[in-house]
């Protein structure tokens, strides 16, 4: 690997900065004078929102079935994938013979998640997209590990909107294929599977 | 011998040989999914289609001989290409349903299809033939639409148990396993059935999404349920151990083990076991440190010098032993193992597979140590005539056993894994580590050493048995210098004749056979 080298150059003297202390501040009154004709430069958040990207990815959410049930199946998928291993899941049985196994945990740790998305990618039911939501506060650690039911609550909450969430998914299609085969071509990083020895 | 060459590769077998066996001794994976090391050879699956040079027709791998001169090929287009229409051919009814399947992972099915499959499929799902799913036959579960038709678990039950429990219905692609109107699984290995399954059709109710197999990291060790010695792979995760599988030794246990020994994973991690020390009895019973417990133990044992018993037990490694012996050596006390007689079962059968009347995993060791010297009756009696003053135990036996029934020694210590009536009438009580949570090795009715690896870390304030006596050994004599368990192996070797010449890297992963058998057992009591 070669290792690219910058030299600066700090032997001259660079003045009294005055120039660039102008500059800014004719920024400033700029964005004053538009403030007067209605053109704001801030928001009044957290009344007011920013539009963001609808491929946003902030705090997670789980979607449902019909029923109100999660649609996840405890495939662990997301916790493999995941590289900041923030997610814990416990699976159970469910009674119908289709669907077999559902989360009887699922908690994400958003202190320690780093919002790469990768557990929407890895999910093979569509059961886990991201919200639009950024703007998470908390009084305490233990209420950012978000737990099953809240993250399906938060998929009845309208006014974040979905963030990131696969776009064209079949879920008959194998899921090393759909997400690690594009986790290796645009990172170059193959998730998942520890190397087994003996 | 026939020489054949396998995908350029030249190797020289012995007739009778099949392609399959000769390629995986070169190291070649052919896929497969019937075919399986100790079951007898059936073809049906057609996965392990191979190019034979000269042959009109692609050969399967598991039923073809290799001849002189035989060229094979596995890699090639005709080759590739069988693997990849068998495998669509299975998956025509398949459920695919990976994220709800616990086999995924260590699916053959899954595996081979990353490797030769064709990955759009031309079923649509809702065409598929249903099959019955989620039954329920006790320790295993049923799922016949994941079922690739091998006939491994028929062949199984045929060869190695002997009980024929299932049986194909149906014919075409409606044909699904079954067993005689869904009666469960009641033999003593049904846990074999779900490894032998290469695909999830037959999987563990045990295991049933505990957790997904690829995060489980494998530990080589040995099966303590009998004298047998069945080699295993203890499946842990983050110190919680998940499951027991056989790990195949075609000398010991072949790919199998019983459901008694693969459900002793529970013993481990058990709500019931011992985590600190306890002094006093009854009322008087006090917790303290491991250390407070070993000065006064050793306190109490100088103070009856002379008049000490030591029992060992066969559950202890040799190692264990090894450090239990020379502590009895050291102070000169009256050293057995042999309550309920254990070495006198120890290679007698109590099925035809592989169960052991004797459920010590390590009786032989004991025998080989000579650790049978005072004899249990004679201890019994001194202790009731009052010429035994104080007891160690390394095990919970003698006080399980009754013999002390009505005996009041003064100071009986004993060192415990777990909690238990019997132990309310010893003074001290020394929690020891499993087997499973420190290094070691066992020696099984066939005087075959097999090394144990530690799975996971042993509880706070638990010490392995070795490690105990060589603490009282430093409190009471000259301790061994031993930092581990490989230490007290070398001693060991060097201690012990028939153990001359061997260490860890020695025994090696399949275990290492001593000596005659017959031998040991004209010379074993003492």
């Amino acid at each position: 690997m070669t290792v690219r080298i910058v030299t600066v150059d700090r032997s001259r003297a660079r003045g009294l900065g005055v120039r660039p202390l102008l500059t800014g501040l004719a920024i400033t009154f700029q964005n004053m004078l538009r403030s007067l004709i209605g053109q704001h430069a801030t928001i009044e958040f957290p009344e007011k929102k920013r539009n963001i990207s609808g491929r946003y990815r902030g705090v997670h959410l789980l979607t449902v079935r019909e029923d109100g049930t999660p649609k996840c199946v405890a495939c662990y998928m997301c916790a493999t994938v995941c590289p900041a291993e923030c997610i814990y899941i416990e699976a159970g049985e469910r009674p119908e013979e289709r669907i077999e196994k559902y989360p009887t945990r699922s908690e994400i740790d958003l202190l320690r998640c780093v919002y790469c998305g990768f557990c929407v990618d890895a999910c093979p039911e569509e059961a886990i997209f991201m919200s639009r939501e950024n703007d998470l506060v908390g009084t305490s650690r233990e209420e950012l590990i978000i737990d099953r039911d809240r993250l399906v609550a938060r998929g009845r909450l309208v006014d974040v909107g979905p963030g990131y969430r696969p776009e064209e998914h079949d879920v008959r299609r194998p899921v090393r294929i759909a997400a690690l085969e594009r986790l290796e071509r645009e990172h170059g990083i193959v998730p998942g599977m520890p190397a087994r020895s003996g | 011998m026939p020489t054949c060459t396998i995908d350029g590769r030249q190797i020289e077998v012995p007739p009778g040989t099949t392609v399959m066996q000769a390629a995986l001794q070169l190291g070649i994976h052919i896929p497969h999914f019937c075919w399986h090391p100790d079951l007898p050879v059936d073809g049906n699956c057609r996965m392990c289609m191979v190019d034979v040079e000269k042959a009109p027709k692609l050969m399967i791998a598991c039923n073809t001989q290799v001849s002189d001169g035989m060229v094979v090929r596995t890699d090639t287009p005709q080759a590739a290409e069988a693997h990849r229409t068998t495998l669509e051919f299975l998956l025509v009814n398949h459920p695919i349903d990976c994220p709800v399947c616990d086999q995924a992972g260590e699916c053959y099915l899954q595996d081979q299809y990353m490797d030769h499959g064709l990955h759009d499929a031309r079923v649509e799902i809702e065409e598929k033939v249903q099959k019955r799913k989620v039954v329920d036959l006790g320790p295993i579960m049923l799922d016949a639409e994941r079922c690739v038709l091998c006939s491994r678990c028929l062949r199984f039950e045929r060869e190695v148990t002997g009980t024929n429990s299932f049986e194909f219905v149906n014919r075409g692609n409606r044909t699904q396993i079954a067993t005689f109107e869904n009666r469960p699984v009641s033999h003593n290995y049904s846990g074999n059935l779900a490894d032998v399954c290469p695909v999830g059709a037959l999987l563990s109710h045990d295991f049933r999404f505990k957790m997904r197999v690829w995060f489980l990291e494998p530990a080589d060790s040995v099966c303590p349920g009998c004298s047998t010695g069945c080699n295993i792979s203890i499946d842990h995760r983050d110190g919680e151990i998940y499951r027991f599988r056989p790990r195949r030794n075609p000398d010991v246990n072949k790919s199998w083990i019983c459901d008694e020994g693969r459900a002793l994973y529970r013993r481990i991690g058990a709500a019931d076991r011992l985590r600190g020390a306890r002094l006093g009895r009854g009322g008087d019973a006090r917790e303290v440190t491991l250390g407070a417990a070993l000065d006064a133990v050793a306190e109490r044992i100088r103070a009856a010098r002379g008049g000490v018993g030591l029992l060992a037990t066969p559950q202890a490694t040799n190692e264990d032993l090894f450090a239990f012996r020379t502590l009895a050596e050291a102070l000169g006390a009256r050293l057995d193992f042999r309550v309920g007689d254990p070495d006198s079962r120890v290679r007698e059968r109590a099925d035809h597979v592989l169960l052991r009347a004797d459920r010590n995993p390590n009786t032989q060791g004991c025998t080989d140590l000579q650790m049978g010297r005072a004899g249990i009756a004679e201890i019994a009696a001194a202790c009731r005539s009052g010429e035994v003053r104080a007891l160690l135990l390394q095990g919970p036996e003698l006080l399980e056993s009754g013999l002390l029934e009505g005996v009041a020694v003064p100071f009986v210590a004993v060192m415990a894994t777990h909690a238990s009536p019997a132990l309310g009438s010893a003074d001290a009580v020394l929690p020891a580590a499993l087997w499973a949570e420190y290094e070691g090795t066992f020696t099984n009715f066939e005087r075959r050493v097999q090394r144990l690896k530690a799975a996971v870390p042993a509880p706070e304030g638990v010490s392995p048995r070795w490690q105990l006596a060589e603490e009282l050994l430093r409190r009471l004599a000259e301790p061994l210098g031993a930092a581990s368990p490989r230490d007290l192996f070398a001693l060991l070797a060097h201690a012990v004749p028939d153990y001359s010449g061997l260490s860890y890297r020695a025994i090696g992963p399949g275990g290492r056979v001593l000596g005659a058998v017959e031998a040991a057992a004209a010379g074993g009591r003492a």
